[in-house]
């Protein structure tokens, strides 16, 4: 579980070690900018954008 | 307007208020999905206006590898084919023969193709080469996407050819682009991108690439939203390449440094602009071996073959 007090996805990202422009978040199932804010109640899913052309 | 009670936190799109899907910088904006689409596939119709990269009466080769970045190109071109006059498109799946890896996108390839109605044939490296990679590539997999990138090159023209396409199109994204101008400066070799780019000779099939200016992570979204994203296995060969580290070097300038990308592209038109005066146009030669056109006394897939033994 992330702790999330209120913060921006990006800044989510970040503490994670996740370089955000290596990844699409959605919060609640709908796809959101990564200056979202995002709370504890939030379901937060990070996927990753994996290479492969 | 709509969207008036949107939860906090919550951004709209500056077009119409809905909420936002992405936000963009340079100049910096929200946009709503039905927008950021729009603005995506302008961008890559711009992209082929600019770029001059498509003819009436052109039938273009859709390099599909099932894949994002060609399932993305495959998507957008079916939007914005019907707009331009006598353009058709085929796609074209070349199986390298990967085991693991090849079946599943094989499967995604064609699954889009049917949907969009698009033309499709499959090329194998067992076909035209007699081995698939894998066993191709046996004790030599640090070499592998060198040597992958020569056969699959060669296996494109060929089912270029054989299904009439007068134009190559792949999936080449903005990332891929910039890292690739900055591995041949790592290499010591950037003049390469000059020759391959100025080599404008009669006997090849001319190469286009639509999502040149496109960023990987702008085309991971269009799929989503366009509903056809895929979480597909990874090619289990990218590991032992150069190109992976540059990319995660590369992908962390980006963030820090927005636009960076987009500057190394513009170094290496700036280079290609200085040189044009001063290239001579290297004659068309013949491969002594195979006869495929080449700029040296072999082309690049004997010398591959004498390498390989
Ligand atoms: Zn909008
Ligand atoms: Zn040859």
């Amino acid at each position: 579980m992330i702790d999330a007090g209120a913060r921006t996805v990006e800044q989510v990202l970040v503490d994670l070690g996740i370089n955000p422009i290596e990844v699409i978040v959605s919060r609640n199932g709908r796809l959101v900018p990564d200056d979202a804010v995002v709370s504890g109640d939030d379901e937060i899913r990070i996927i990753r954008i994996a290479h492969g052309g | 307007m709509s969207g008036q009670d949107l939860p906090a936190g919550m951004s709209r799109c500056v077009l119409c208020g809905e909420p936002a899907v992405a936000r963009l910088r340079d100049p910096a904006r929200h946009l709503c999905a039905a927008h950021f689409t729009g603005f995506f596939e302008e961008r890559v119709s711009r992209t082929i206006a600019d770029g001059k990269m498509v003819r009436p009466g052109d039938r273009i080769a859709v390099a599909l590898s099932g894949g994002k970045d060609s399932t993305a190109l495959a998507l957008v071109l079916s939007h914005l084919l019907p707009a331009w006059d006598d353009v058709h498109p085929v796609a074209i799946t070349i199986d390298e023969g990967i085991a693991g890896y090849r079946d599943e996108t094989l499967r995604a390839a064609q699954e889009l193709t049917s949907r969009l109605g698009i033309e499709h044939h499959t090329v194998s490296f067992a076909e035209l080469f007699g081995k698939d990679l894998d066993r191709i590539l046996a004790g030599r997999e640090q070499r592998a996407c060198t040597i992958c990138g020569i056969l699959r090159k060669k296996a494109l023209a060929v089912a270029a050819g054989r299904y009439g396409a007068t134009k190559i199109a792949t999936g080449h994204n903005l990332d891929d682009e910039a890292q690739s101008v900055l591995m041949n400066a790592l290499r010591g070799d950037l003049p390469r991108l000059i020759r391959d780019a100025g080599r404008e000779n009669p006997c090849f099939i001319p190469r286009i690439k639509p999502l040149s200016l496109t960023p990987e992570r702008e085309i991971a979204l269009y799929l989503m939203l366009c509903d056809a994203w895929k979480e597909l296995p990874e090619c289990p060969y990218t590991r032992y390449a150069l190109r992976a580290e540059v990319r995660g070097m590369l992908s962390k300038l980006e963030y820090q440094h927005p636009g960076t990308m987009l500057h190394l592209i513009e170094s290496k038109k700036k280079i290609e602009r200085y040189c044009a005066g001063a290239q001579v146009p290297a004659a068309i030669r013949r491969c002594r071996e195979c006869g495929d056109p080449c700029s040296g006394e072999l082309c690049q897939l004997c010398r591959l073959r004498h390498s390989l033994g």
